[in-house]
């Protein structure tokens, strides 16, 4: 039996608003930097909520071979992110592919909604609909999709996407999968694979998430979602988890990738290991008592065979939302009561959605790496519906062990704690 | 020994029927539920022709419809064969059963956009001189006219969600989208979720609709649908050299799965054990399989492998059996370099031939068939297979139903990107 298989973390590759890869993120944690500002992709003029963490001259050219290159023009953004940072990923990894068993080499990505680029439904819409007062004429639509779109114009958009390209450019014949949970959906994905690993399917595998909600469509719809900060003249300080001003969500863009394998394998091949997964929990929080949440993380420590006085610090959702933040600290104050220090990155980066669970949780392995815990910025004035210890200034890190926590506004969560190696 | 998980619980709203009983007895006599659509007016696309769910009212499963006013079909056929399956495993909220411990694992697809308002949408900002887009029009546009609640159910996790809400289950949740592979990958996910202790039941299984201009347009584009709009319910072949690609469905399937001993206390009845699960990537193409059918060789190798049993224990396969040029020819080939000479002995055959391809929920509602073919001892027929292809010369079954008694049987599920999942549900015996 394989029960006793354990999982390790052995590279990083990460693209947010504030780094392009593992080191200059870090730098970035490290300093209080903020990726947040107006958006620049498309005019947000007419938007109420003008800013995010947007990524400035990503290139997803520098992240593929002359081969996989050729495949950008299916790739909507997402899916760029994902390959762009599973690259840097096997590169942090040391990872040399040839010594790989292909049969045993997974891939399992977190992804969200990936909108179509409206320009190539363009001319199609513009022909069913002539003039915006007319009925729609899906007979005309039907007639004109041939010459007017690009026949793999489905491929570009499909979640599954992230991780098909990923196992393709790199020969990762293992099990794949691709989680669609939303904002929880990355961490499930790493679960997952870890759980794949210690039964023994697989011996090391990519895992991450990758989300761009940056364009007119995502942006209009989450205008009408009504969470989002309103904070135009000060996109910086805009996002404040945890924080009684707390004003709403900012959406930032980027992607993660981890190296996870099975010790032995990684021992084998002279990885330099950064972190065990440890532990890992999930849960549908029915009602968003904060009871679910609490028993993901109760699992996940479980799973990991320490109690909550092993923690060095929490790596919380912390969306900057007024009713979701309450239901965080709800949770973590359960478990932790206000002992152990939360920290969050969003205000760094933005919510990353479906790729913020792993993007985020990279921050934690550079801390226990680094030996430092940077502080939660734009965290200020306490919420008494908030108790928890929101850790502000940057301290050494004391504990071996950290939990990330993940959910969505439904109630799917999930928990994962890792240990420093 | 690691734990053995069941079926205890079985729900489907198909074309053909909208319970496991109606479907699988339309299946042994051969039926087709495919026809003209009716969902939109598709009378100028490429493909005129679907096979698509009729006369659902989800009134007739769910008596509080509050949750779903805004749900679209993919989260309404997941609420109608969700609450047939916990009906069928007395496992609704009320009875003993712990709810932490009972979770939810779906291959739901996304929810549907609303053609009409986003291609009006896109046309008014629509520049075609220089067929651009005034993305300040759009936006513009776009906050007047979108309707948050509609919005908000095209996100993939609202189905799972939903679910867990109504229902309560308050254990795991998870929702993958690997084309259509995704609910067979989900109930075989899921069921290693109770083997390794995270829970000791799961709700899983699929529902999807992809039959909207959007989803028509996309396959439509990539060729992948057969334009037979002369015969429509001859345009399912699977098998046959006539065939010219796969007819789309909708709709759902949804099983209860059930740690053995939990399932034994309380008195559960037992449709049949999942006892093999195995996963792989081609990792060759976006748009076809492996030539030789390398990914899904290891795949249904190592659903074999891990359920213990020897090969000569396979009685009927379940193919993917799309009807897609490509895709029965690799399957054929993948079934005889894994099973030999007997290849030839085992019956094979394709669901799809009469539901069509319900894409992410095509995976749960034929491992739901294979069941049935177990407890019914009838395998359901390949239909419309007319003139035999020289590279698909295994038994497939043809047209006619075939009383067998089977214990154990393989179920093929491949999805478009190259991701492959085989199942195998055996009889169960103590």
């Amino acid at each position: 039996m394989s029960a006793n298989r354990r999982v390790v973390i052995t590279g990083v590759g990460v693209i947010t608003s504030i780094g392009m890869d593992a080191a200059a993120f870090w730098d970035g944690l490290a300093r209080g930097a903020c990726g947040v500002r107006t958006i620049k992709a498309f005019d947000p003029s007419p938007l109420a909520t003008r800013f995010a963490g947007e990524i400035d001259g990503f290139d997803p050219k520098k992240y593929l071979s002359k081969e996989g290159r050729k495949q950008i023009r299916v790739m909507a953004r997402s899916i760029q992110l994902a390959v762009a940072s599973a690259q840097l990923a096997i590169d942090d990894g040391k990872v040399d592919k040839s010594k790989l068993d292909p049969t045993r080499f997974g891939v399992e990505y977190g992804a969200g909604l990936i909108p179509s680029e409206l320009t190539e439904l363009g001319e199609a819409s513009y022909l069913a609909t002539g003039k915006a007062t007319h009925p729609v004429d899906v007979r005309a639509w039907g007639e004109k999709i041939r010459e007017t779109i690009q026949p793999l114009w489905m491929l570009k958009y499909l979640p599954n996407m992230l991780a098909c390209h990923v196992s393709i450019l790199h020969d990762a014949q293992g099990p794949n999968n691709s989680i669609t949970e939303s904002d929880a959906a990355s961490l499930l994905a790493l679960g997952e694979a870890t759980r794949i690993l210690r039964r023994n399917q697989a011996d090391f595998f990519l895992v991450g998430g990758a989300d761009s909600k940056i364009n007119p469509l995502s942006q209009a719809r989450q205008q009408v979602f009504g969470r989002l900060s309103r904070n135009n003249e000060d996109p910086v300080h805009a996002l404040k988890p945890f924080d009684k001003r707390r004003d709403g969500l900012v959406i930032g863009e980027g992607g993660c990738t981890l190296v996870t394998e099975e010790l032995e394998h990684a021992q084998k091949r002279g990885a330099s290991i950064v972190a065990e997964v440890a532990g890992f929990g999930s849960s549908f929080d029915r009602g968003l008592t904060g009871k679910g949440l609490a028993r993901a993380i109760r699992f996940a420590l479980g799973q990991a065979g320490i109690t909550p006085n092993d923690i060095d610090h929490v790596n919380a959702q912390g969306l900057g939302s007024p009713d979701l933040d309450a239901f965080e600290a709800r949770a973590i104050n359960e478990v932790f009561g206000t002992a152990v220090p939360v920290w969050t990155i969003k205000p760094n980066i933005g919510h990353l959605g479906a790729g913020s669970g792993v993007t985020e949780l990279a921050g934690s392995l550079l801390a226990m790496k680094h030996g430092t815990l940077p502080g939660t910025l734009n965290y200020e004035t306490p919420d008494p519906a908030c108790p928890i210890q929101v850790q502000t200034k940057a301290r050494a890190i004391g504990k071996p062990y950290f939990v990330k926590v993940g959910f969505t506004e439904m109630g799917q969560c999930a928990a994962v704690v890792c240990k420093k190696w | 020994m690691r734990k053995r998980v069941v079926v205890t619980g079985m729900g489907a709203v198909t074309p053909l029927g909208q319970s496991v009983k109606e479907l699988y007895e339309n299946q042994i006599q051969g039926k087709s539920g495919v026809d003209f659509i009716h969902n939109f007016d598709a009378t100028t696309f490429p493909t005129k022709f679907a096979a698509e769910l009729k006369g659902f009212e989800l009134g007739r499963f769910v008596k509080d419809l509050s949750r779903w006013k805004h749900a679209g079909p993919n989260a309404r056929f997941a609420a109608a064969a969700s609450m047939q399956a916990l009906q069928d495993a007395n496992a609704l909220e009320g009875t003993s059963i712990d709810r932490t411990r009972f979770g939810v694992y779906l291959g739901c697809g996304e929810g549907i956009q609303d053609f009409p308002q986003m291609s009006k949408l896109i046309g008014a900002s629509y520049n075609p001189e220089n067929r651009s887009i005034r993305s300040d029009i759009f936006i513009k546009e776009a906050i007047s006219t979108f309707d948050a609640p509609e919005e908000y159910e095209q996100e993939m996790h609202t189905t799972p969600g939903h679910l867990a809400g109504h229902f309560d289950l308050e254990g795991p949740n998870y929702n993958c989208l690997t084309a259509c592979a995704a609910s067979s990958q989900a109930i075989g996910e899921a069921t290693e979720m109770i083997r390794q202790g995270e829970a000791d039941m799961m709700l899983s299984g699929g529902s999807h609709s992809m039959i909207h201009p959007f989803g028509i347009t996309g396959f439509n584009l990539l060729t992948a649908l057969s334009q037979n709009n002369a015969n429509p319910k001859k345009a399912s072949r699977p098998f046959d050299l006539n065939r010219d690609g796969f007819v789309i469905g909708e709709g759902a399937g949804m099983l209860v799965l059930e740690e053995l001993e939990h399932a034994r206390k309380r008195g559960a009845r037992i449709y049949g054990e999942i006892t093999g699960y195995g996963s792989t990537a081609d990792a060759f193409r976006l748009t076809d399989s492996h030539e030789e059918g390398r990914g899904a060789i290891a795949c249904i190798k190592g659903a074999v492998d891990d359920s213990g049993l020897p090969l000569d224990a396979i009685g009927y396969i379940n193919a993917h059996g799309t009807s897609t040029h490509v895709n029965d020819f690799t399957e054929t080939l993948a079934i005889k370099k894994v099973f030999g000479e007997r290849a030839y002995k085992i019956p094979v055959s394709s669901s799809k031939s009469m539901v069509g391809h319900l894409i992410a929920a095509a995976g749960a509602v034929e491992l739901i068939t294979s069941i049935m073919t177990i407890l019914n001892g009838v395998i359901p027929p390949t239909i419309n297979y007319e003139t035999p292809d020289p590279d698909c010369d295994l038994d497939y079954v043809p047209n006619v139903a075939r009383e067998a008694k089977v214990d154990h049987v393989l179920s093929n599920s491949f999805g478009f990107g190259g991701q492959n999942v085989s199942l195998i549900v055996s009889r169960f015996r103590d």
